[in-house]
């Protein structure tokens, strides 16, 4: 596998296409998952490369090998809110760089690496966590 | 029609209530300030239905799925075009720009946590969704403005009937769309007015009962619900939610110092590595 990238790699390579990619472009943060397949489902193994605790969505960059193998790609997950992520047990310290994970998503349809979350293992630990908003919905006095 | 809607005794009272308070109006002007509560005022928000706690939404798709609007048949094609838009990727309304939702969406749609606050003369109700957004919803007896500005989530008064807190909401900005689905909405395009009738169905659950009124695009006022499910837990406590933190990542500036940096993103916004970000044909 590729090396990790380092967090400052990932700052250089980000201020890089800041100038194609972001200037003037409209202000997005909060937006829909309809950009994601909801009838394809990927499963990314590799490794944590970042875990942004960010409003309006938690995202997870992963770098993973293409699934007939060869070197590492980065690839972008989002989740839902921090908040709700709260409610449904995670914290800021749930995944973290070099953890080894593998993650469920729903990619874009257009074939960028980019996904919508839809649950990860910790595969160190046995650990899953999800984030269906469904299961938010527990009353207080059941 | 000889069938009058709820909304619109509703909407004839408010004008009646409306007349009556202009030509009182005329010869006792409105208060410039609003006077301080007073003890009795602080306790009797002991004997309103208790809301306390933190309320989370039922799914969007249960609350749009139970109640769909009847659209004006010449806006049928604009929906159809729009979930077709949602169908394949790329929506178009809701959630574009980082914009408030706005009323009715700001009940109907959020995914975020809500709250609802007493003090004298008022219910203000908290959302969490998109930047901690806020509806004022005032009780102390007044009426809408004269002229009022117009405003994404409108001017709302209200009035206990009960443990039922009747809402009557207008001054709605005429871009804030009605939702079609989770991220696409036809704009109300003007005169929008909203009834709304919130109480406990049980110790936990709560309902906001809605009537929408839009006559430039519906066909009859939009009777929706959205049920709401309390908890108490406190890692549920509602927390600071901004709306653009995503369109960055966490660095360091040019000297160093700690600062959010711009990322790349699809057209529609999810974030993309830097090695997928295609530029601007």
């Amino acid at each position: 596998m590729k090396p990790a990238l380092t967090a400052a790699s990932l700052t250089a390579a980000l201020s890089l296409t800041l100038g194609l990619t972001v200037g003037g472009a409209p202000a997005l943060a909060h937006h829909s998952f309809a950009m994601f397949d909801p009838a394809k489902v990927l499963s990314l193994k590799g490794t944590v490369k970042d875990f942004e605790w960010s409003n309006p969505h938690v995202s997870l960059w992963v770098l993973a090998p293409p699934a007939g193998g060869g070197e590492a790609e980065l690839w972008t997950v989002e989740l839902t809110s921090p908040g709700n992520l709260t409610r449904l047990g995670w914290t800021r310290h749930s995944l973290k760089a070099g953890d080894h994970v593998v993650v469920e998503v729903n990619p874009l349809r257009n074939g960028q690496h980019g996904g919508g979350f839809r649950k990860v293992t910790l595969t160190d630990t046995g650990q899953t966590l999800g984030g269906a908003l469904r299961d938010l919905e527990k009353p207080a006095n059941p | 029609m000889a069938r009058v809607t709820a909304a619109r005794s509703f909407g004839l009272v408010a004008i009646l209530v409306s007349v009556m308070t202009t030509a009182a109006a005329a010869s006792e002007p409105a208060p410039a300030i609003d006077p301080p509560p007073t003890a009795q005022n602080w306790s009797d928000l002991a004997k309103l239905p208790d809301w306390s706690g933190v309320w989370i939404p039922e799914s969007w798709q249960i609350t749009t799925a139970r109640h769909p609007p009847s659209w004006r048949p010449e806006i049928l094609k604009d929906v159809e075009a729009l979930k077709a838009l949602e169908k394949a990727g790329h929506p178009k309304g809701l959630y574009v720009d980082c914009l408030p939702e706005g009323m009715p969406s700001f009940i109907i749609m959020t995914l975020g946590a809500t709250e609802f606050l007493y003090t004298p003369g008022r219910v203000t109700i908290l959302n969490e969704f998109d930047g901690n957004r806020q509806r004022r919803i005032y009780t102390d007896g007044r009426g809408h403005p004269d002229d009022p500005d117009l405003t994404f989530n409108g001017h709302s008064v209200g009035r206990w009937e009960g443990g039922t807190l009747v809402v009557d909401t207008a001054a709605i900005l005429p871009q804030t769309y009605l939702p079609v689905s989770q991220a696409v909405g036809i704009p109300n395009d003007g005169d929008a007015h909203i009834i709304e009738r919130i109480h406990l169905i049980g110790p936990d659950r709560l309902v906001d009962e809605m009537t929408v009124e839009a006559p430039h695009v519906l066909a009859a006022p939009w009777r929706v619900t959205r049920n709401f499910t309390r908890t108490r837990e406190r890692r549920s406590d509602i927390v600071e939610a901004s709306c653009r933190q995503g369109d960055f990542i966490a660095g360091k500036d040019a000297q160093g110092h700690a600062a959010f940096l711009p990322i790349g993103h699809t057209e529609d916004g999810a974030p993309l590595p830097p090695d997928q970000v295609k530029p601007p044909q």
